[in-house]
């Protein structure tokens, strides 16, 4: 509901002009004024309320979004070996929760990274965002199991699916955590920080609740 | 964003109101009338042109730099980042039906496929397991291409013409990045070809720079089914007959 320019051009501007001829011409120049001062207000409001400008390509906040999305991913595969390899009741439900939790995760950072018009593939080396980035002694990511322990996973049967999952997806979670501190570290970024502070009160639960289970583990087995 | 959204709106509609206000209060000031005119001042004002001057420039300026300050350090849509890549095959912009219903049809037992490597087309029901994996020997093109379908990029290459370093090379790219698979296909009319749905590039080196721009722009974005379709769950055999 904009004045309309004649509405507003009624009104007096500062000290009256002397001569009729300046204030005709005073009358046109704060009409103009006063539509300039409109769109130099528009433009403001349209400065003030943009969102702050999205993170850059080689941003903590995309490198986090990117390596946590390929973190999350080998999770959701060995939760859904456990689902329905493990022994264990409370072994496959807590992997039916970490693998939905994050595979549902894994898309809240696909949209963060389309929002932020990054595509999900890095430039950089995995982990290059965070200071100490490059001392993952050889994993691409702190706490990423290797090729050969998935293997084994994927391999094992009756209790030992239980146990292996529970060592592994401890470390995971471990690595995990040191991956969402390292982000809350660089980042200010609302939604990110609010999903990295989600997922570390959500990983350090499931790490008690994974403890527990080796008890139980343990148990059974022996 | 969207409650700043509404504060935004309702600072501006104050503002806006107030000068409603004065708008009402101008038209209300009695004793206006309209006088013929007698002589025109032949001083120019500079005071308010150069007030206007300054207002009207800031003004442009702002607008301006919203509008740069938006479209600076956009990002190319991944399909244009591919079509500048040199030699790249889009199989999709050649023919609509790429991305059709009939091209995603599930079928058992082998399929005829119209390009070798298969970038597209019928599949097996089953996916091929592309979590980074390596695949020291070949593997269904009935599978690979279901991958294709989730995203995956499926990097194959001649035996005979890539040597060892080559094939490690290629390799690193692979392992451990989700999405991901390679295999050997000893057919094939180049020493490497790389695969997403719809788009296909045939190279000679392993170290050109094309692959990291071909991964970079369709891996992940090339997915029919999104970025959730997973790469596990399928199967790892190798061997050129589908499983079923």
């Amino acid at each position: 509901m904009q004045p309309s320019v004649a509405d507003m051009a009624h009104d007096d501007a500062g000290p009256a002009e002397p001569t009729l001829g300046s204030r005709r011409f005073g009358l046109a120049t704060l009409a103009i004024a006063v539509v300039a001062a409109l769109l130099a207000g528009f433009a403001i409001g349209v400065l003030a309320l943009r969102p702050a400008a999205a993170p850059a390509d080689d941003s903590p906040e995309a490198g986090f979004a990117r390596d946590m999305i390929t973190h999350h991913d080998q999770a959701v595969e060995m939760g859904m070996i456990a689902y329905t390899e493990a022994e264990l009741p409370g072994v496959r439900q807590i992997a039916y929760d970490i693998a939905t939790n994050q595979q549902g995760e894994i898309g809240m950072m696909h949209q963060w990274l389309r929002e932020w018009e990054l595509g999900p593939t890095a430039a950089e080396p995995p982990m290059a965002w965070m200071p100490d980035g490059d001392a993952m002694g050889g994993a691409p990511m702190p706490g990423m199991a290797s090729r050969d322990q998935m293997a084994e996973l994927r391999e094992a049967e009756g209790i030992a699916v239980d146990q292996l999952f529970l060592e592994l997806m401890i470390d995971h979670h471990l690595g995990g955590i040191h991956m969402i501190d390292g982000v809350l570290e660089l980042t200010d970024h609302s939604e990110v920080v609010w999903l990295a502070e989600l997922m570390k009160s959500g990983q350090q639960h499931e790490l008690e609740v994974l403890r527990n289970l080796q008890q139980q583990a343990a148990d059974h087995s022996g | 964003m969207t409650t700043k959204t509404n504060k935004g709106d309702r600072r501006n509609q104050s503002a806006l109101v107030s000068q409603d206000k004065r708008g009402k209060g101008g038209a209300a000031r009695k004793g206006r009338k309209p006088i013929a005119p007698v002589k025109v001042s032949k001083e120019r004002n500079w005071g308010p042109i150069a007030m206007f001057a300054v207002v009207g420039l800031l003004a442009a300026g702002i607008i301006g730099y919203a509008f740069w300050a938006q479209w600076d350090s956009r990002a190319l849509p991944w399909q244009e980042q591919a079509a500048e890549i040199e030699g790249l095959i889009d199989y999709r912009a050649e023919d609509d039906s790429v991305m059709g219903e009939a091209q995603r049809a599930h079928q058992s037992g082998p399929v005829q496929y119209d390009t070798s490597p298969p970038a597209y087309g019928p599949h097996n029901e089953i996916w091929q397991n592309c979590q980074g994996d390596v695949y020291p020997a070949p593997i269904a093109n009935e599978h690979a291409v279901h991958s294709l379908e989730h995203g995956a990029i499926w990097i194959t290459y001649n035996p005979d013409l890539l040597d060892e370093s080559g094939v490690d090379r290629l390799a690193s790219l692979v392992e451990g990045n989700e999405k991901m698979m390679m295999s050997p296909y000893p057919s094939l009319d180049a020493p490497i070809s790389l695969q997403a749905w719809g788009y296909q590039l045939k190279l000679d080196d392993p170290g050109d720079g094309r692959i990291n721009e071909f991964i970079r722009a369709l891996r992940v974005n090339s997915s029919l089914e999104g970025p959730n379709a997973r790469c596990d769950g399928g199967v790892s055999t190798t061997g050129t007959t589908p499983i079923a």
